[in-house]
């Protein structure tokens, strides 16, 4: 089973975290807790983002439409249906697989920033029929009601532990997908695609189904976070999940971390997320937007001195101390 | 010689480091923590600002000794036996994920006894949700959505009167001008920021008008943030309304007022729900242009006067110098809450928050700055005196023309028009 | 009738605005392939500008957009020198990325420093004004800003294509290593288009506060709508940036006052999507 280092790694590192909401005090009740949840859960949509744009080369600011999808596929479920989100999930997850096909169909034919833009455009288009659709809430949104806690209403308001567990599952299910991509013929083909899309159609492999098929992929695994995001916040209404900021979030960490790499989207929540936690709970006293200022100045900072992430830092420097090993010897 | 030397730093340390730990324990024994949780960055950080400012003045009313304020708890200093109330601010940004997450970390991290909030009703939802399933006290001065006291909660408590309270009197106004004034006004315009806020006072708003037979003939709802509301207006305009109700915040309501200018059209009457005609910073800027639309308040200066004096005293001495401009009838009501949750902590005498909230749901308490004088929550929290006019604004003061008890001026109906001012 | 000619009169003034917000944004994403995220920001700082300068010092906007233009200018190539220049080339989404930081940087500041308070200038020369034309009623200030975005275009038009610097720049655009074989300094022809990218949404934000309130958040919609305008248009063409910027005036116009005002923004989005599909490299992309 341990086949090699990356392996070792993995496996050890699902073990850690799987431990930590049993060692009383860590997670709990705990503010800690919460980032940690956080840590998993946007690592893991972060993650499901990595396959369409980090892999597959199709760089999107929509992925906040899939997420949203999932949210309602829950919400809907547990307010307009007196249901549980156990069955508004998968509806969410295969709604937003459909979507992401229709939609994505079309836009493929664009190139560059002409697609960066259209995927902004649809997130726009999305926010804003979702806001005047009063059926599933419109601009009202849903509100959960107070249910019994619990794994089956998958509501907890005391402890953070059954959400942690919650979002490592999640975190474990899209990171073995990616790990799985990456060992068999469709990681070949994604990459194909990114690296040269003429090429690889010369070589047959139909690069329209390669596409569709990661973007379908991600599109579920994102509507899976989003379930899990109106079950965590008790609501769900456009601006707070169909949203370009939000959309923003998938890209910044997936880059800060490292775009197409497995662990970059880990890094890179484990990074942002508890810098935007605690910079707000213990900065704001500073001032209005002062968190939110360094948040802005850090991006910049990164993107200017090291756009490959954190997984582009590591590398580097672990070359660097390769090639002195070499030239010690 | 070392030894000395070395045992006297010892000594030292050790009686610095037992005068911190008692002074800390000193202080730490006398202080009743309250969270105070607004938008304080973000597109409603205006009102979210003077909010936390409302809840500073009354902690300072209540924490120093104020003989000349003659108010519950002003004239001695703190409450209970010599605590004082340390205020906790948190920032949910208009964002209902982070309002949840910042009402758990106020209430399991920094402990606060309660939490005092929201402005934005949809960032109130998740926030009174945790203290609820936490059986924590939450104290809401003017989230103005009825669905907060719709929930039976047993540990929410709301001041301000609803967009359903408010849709109401609105319409009894205009049936009031219809029959005393043979005012003649028979249709209905609406125009709202598309948001939870806007879309549910427009919904009462209809309930309202349906009633009295009021007929709606333009429901127009507007992206907040827009770069024009030209087809907005444009719509307003081609149904002609006699009368609107507006419910725009800040930027968007000036710039309907502007845009109205232009295209020089006014219905003869414009009711506005709590918003950007409430805000003295935003009328300032219109000037001219902002007279004649009225709005329901629970606030104005003029009002204070009257029935509210010790208001102006707190504003005087410890609102405006924190916020350069008097109270609005929003935030005000933040202030309100934490002299009742006070009132209610004295009460009890003790901080069990079971005997606390047992008796903010049984007992009236008095208020000087609630135009009704006095505050009484029914279950689910709703407070029952919550009483707002509907004022008329001209040259920057906000005069009360309903309920006909408090009128002070008669209305100018219907608005002049552009070309006449 | 007059309702027709109104909205027509109405999305022409709006698309003129959002053609000269957008015409600077083409001209870096046409010469650079940069999306300024910041672009709305920009427009933010030259509103909060031109309202000091009102506020404080009584001149107004009619005559201080010139500074509005100038400070952007200078914005301009000041984010170009330090942001861009150092993100350029290095991975795909880098100077995007950074551009939103600095968007955020901004947008935060002005917040701290100026509050969120939305400030309207009162008073100003054309304030209010209007004539009738046709059963319409036209906005002075709009018309104003409407007609100095085409002389603007059209200025910048004219550099590109009669002048020796407008075909450094599109030599740069075309192809940078052969432009610089050709003597061409494309560090400075970079800083010049981002600094006039700059100062065009900084004439617009100078103009723009005769009518609209300044507050931090005042760009965000401008950005997106000056996006689709350029993708729309095609990038780097000004002229297209102008004809893409007048049909998503008129289409947010008709559609907002024809089918509904809350989905205007709809239309303007889903015409992007559906012109783009027919054309995908914009309307008179290259």
């Amino acid at each position: 089973m341990f086949k090699n280092k990356a392996d070792k790694l993995w496996y050890g590192f699902i073990a850690v975290a799987f431990i930590l909401p049993f060692v009383p005090g860590v997670i709990g009740g705990s503010f800690f807790g919460h980032v940690a949840t956080m840590i998993l859960l946007y690592a893991a949509m972060a993650q499901s983002w990595n396959i369409i744009s980090g892999y597959c080369g199709q760089t999107s600011f929509g992925h906040s439409v899939f997420f949203g999808i999932g949210a309602y596929g829950a919400a809907l479920a547990v307010v307009n249906f007196n249901s549980l989100p156990w069955y508004g999930a998968p509806l969410g997850m295969l709604a937003a697989a459909v979507v992401s096909v229709i939609i994505s169909y079309p836009c493929f034919k664009l190139k560059g920033h002409y697609f960066a833009i259209a995927t902004f455009a649809i997130v726009e288009i999305f926010n804003r029929l979702f806001m005047i659709w009063d059926t599933i809430g419109g601009a009202l949104g849903l509100d959960y009601p107070i249910l019994p806690d619990g794994w089956v209403n998958f509501s907890w308001s005391d402890t953070k532990n059954g959400y942690y567990l919650g979002a490592l599952a999640i975190f474990i299910l899209v990171f073995s997908v990616v790990r799985w991509i990456e060992r068999h013929r469709m990681g070949y083909y994604l990459r194909a695609v990114r690296e040269g899309q003429e090429t690889a159609e010369s070589l047959g492999v139909n690069s329209t189904v390669v596409k569709l098929s990661a973007m379908a992929l991600s599109a579920s695994l994102a509507a899976l976070c989003g379930a899990f995001f109106a079950q965590y916040n008790y609501r769900v209404d456009p601006p707070m999940v169909m949203s370009l900021d939000m959309s923003m979030k998938f890209v910044l960490i997936t880059i800060l971390g490292g775009l197409g790499t497995f662990w970059g989207p880990f890094l890179g929540a484990l990074v942002l997320i508890p810098l935007q936690e605690y910079t707000r709970a213990y900065l704001s006293h500073l001032g209005a937007g002062v968190d939110l200022m360094i948040f802005g100045l850090i991006i910049i900072i990164v993107m200017i001195k090291q756009p490959l992430g954190i997984m582009g830092l590591i590398r580097y420097f672990t070359k660097k101390k390769n090639v002195k090993r070499e030239g010690d010897a | 010689m070392q030894l000395r030397k070395r045992s006297t730093i010892a000594v030292l340390l050790v009686l610095a480091l037992s005068l911190m730990v008692c002074s800390s324990a000193f202080a730490a024994d006398k202080v009743i923590k309250i969270g105070v949780l607004f938008p304080l960055t973000g597109p409603a950080a205006v009102s979210g600002q003077n909010c936390v400012n409302s809840v500073l003045a009354a902690a300072d009313v209540i924490n120093k000794a104020n003989p000349d304020i003659n108010a519950p708890l002003a004239a001695k200093v703190g409450l209970l036996d010599g605590y004082k109330i340390e205020i906790v601010k948190a920032d949910h940004q208009g964002k209902p994920d982070v309002a949840k997450s910042e009402a758990e970390r106020l209430y399991n991290q920094e402990k606060v006894f309660a939490v005092i909030g929201s402005y934005n009703s949809s960032a109130t939802k998740p926030a009174s949700a945790v203290a609820e399933r936490a059986k924590k006290i939450f104290m809401c001065g003017c989230s103005s959505s009825a669905a907060l006291t719709e929930r039976d909660y047993k540990y929410f408590f709301r001041h301000a009167p609803t967009d359903a309270i408010e849709s109401k009197e609105f319409v009894e106004y205009i049936e009031y001008l219809n029959k005393e004034k043979n005012a003649g006004i028979k249709t209905l315009g609406l125009i709202y920021e598309n948001t939870e806020f806007g879309k549910h006072a427009a919904e009462e708003a209809h309930k309202a008008a349906k009633h009295t037979g009021l007929k709606v003939v333009a429901d127009v709802p507007f992206n907040n943030g827009a770069t024009n509301l030209n087809s907005e207006v444009q719509t307003l305009k081609a149904a002609n309304p006699d009368a609107v109700f507006g419910a725009a915040l800040g930027g968007d309501y000036s710039l309907w007022v502007r845009t109205m200018k232009q295209v020089n059209w006014l219905p003869k009457i414009a009711i506005n729900y709590c918003t950007g005609y409430q805000n003295p910073a935003v009328q300032k800027e219109l000037a001219g242009d902002g007279d004649h639309f009225m709005g329901g308040m629970g606030y104005s200066p003029e009002l204070a006067k009257k029935f509210m004096p010790e208001a102006i005293k707190i504003e005087a001495k410890y609102y405006t110098p924190r916020s350069n401009q008097p109270f609005d009838s929003d935030s005000i009501q933040e202030a309100v809450m934490l002299f009742v949750l006070a009132q209610a902590i004295e009460k009890a005498g003790s901080l069990d928050t079971e005997k606390v909230a047992q008796i903010l749901r049984t007992e009236e308490f008095p208020s000087v700055m609630s135009l009704s004088g006095t505050v009484k929550f029914e279950p689910g929290g709703q407070n029952i005196h919550a009483l707002s006019v509907i004022t008329q604004i001209k040259d920057l003061d906000y005069k009360t023309v309903f309920p006909i008890k408090y009128q002070k001026a008669q209305p100018v109906f219907p608005m002049t028009p552009w070309d006449k001012r | 009738m007059s309702n027709f000619v109104q909205v027509l009169i109405d999305g022409i003034l709006s698309g003129l605005l959002y053609a000269l917000v957008a015409a600077g944004l083409s001209m870096m994403w046409g010469v650079m392939d940069v999306i300024n995220f910041a672009h709305g920001e920009f427009l933010m700082v030259a509103m909060y500008l031109c309202y000091w300068i009102g506020e404080i010092l009584g001149i107004d906007p009619l005559f201080s957009w010139i500074a509005g233009g100038i400070f952007l200018f200078l914005i301009g190539a000041l984010t170009y020198r330090l942001i861009i220049k150092n993100s350029l080339g290095k991975a795909a989404m880098a100077p995007l990325l950074a551009t939103f930081g600095l968007s955020m940087l901004l947008k935060n500041f002005c917040m701290n420093r100026f509050t969120p308070n939305f400030r309207l200038l009162s008073g100003t020369i054309m304030e209010g004004k209007t004539f009738q034309f046709a059963g319409a009623i036209v906005s002075v200030p709009q018309l104003v800003t409407a007609i100095f975005s085409l002389a603007v275009l059209l200025g910048v038009y004219w550099l590109i294509k009669k002048t020796r610097v407008g075909w450094a720049i599109q030599a740069t655009a075309m192809d940078k290593e052969a432009a610089e074989l050709m003597g061409i300094d494309t560090e400075n022809i970079y800083l010049l288009v981002f600094g006039i990218g700059g100062a065009c949404v900084g004439v617009a934000g100078g103009l723009m506060t005769t009518y609209l309130a300044v507050h931090p958040e005042v760009g965000g919609l401008f950005s997106l709508i000056a996006f689709v305008v350029v993708a729309l248009g095609g990038f780097g063409s000004i002229p297209g940036a102008l004809f893409a910027a007048l049909l998503i005036g008129l289409v947010e116009s008709f559609a907002g006052f024809y089918i509904a005002a809350v989905v205007k923004y709809v239309a303007v989005f889903a015409i992007y999507l559906v012109v783009i599909m027919i054309r995908p490299k914009g309307l008179f992309g290259w």
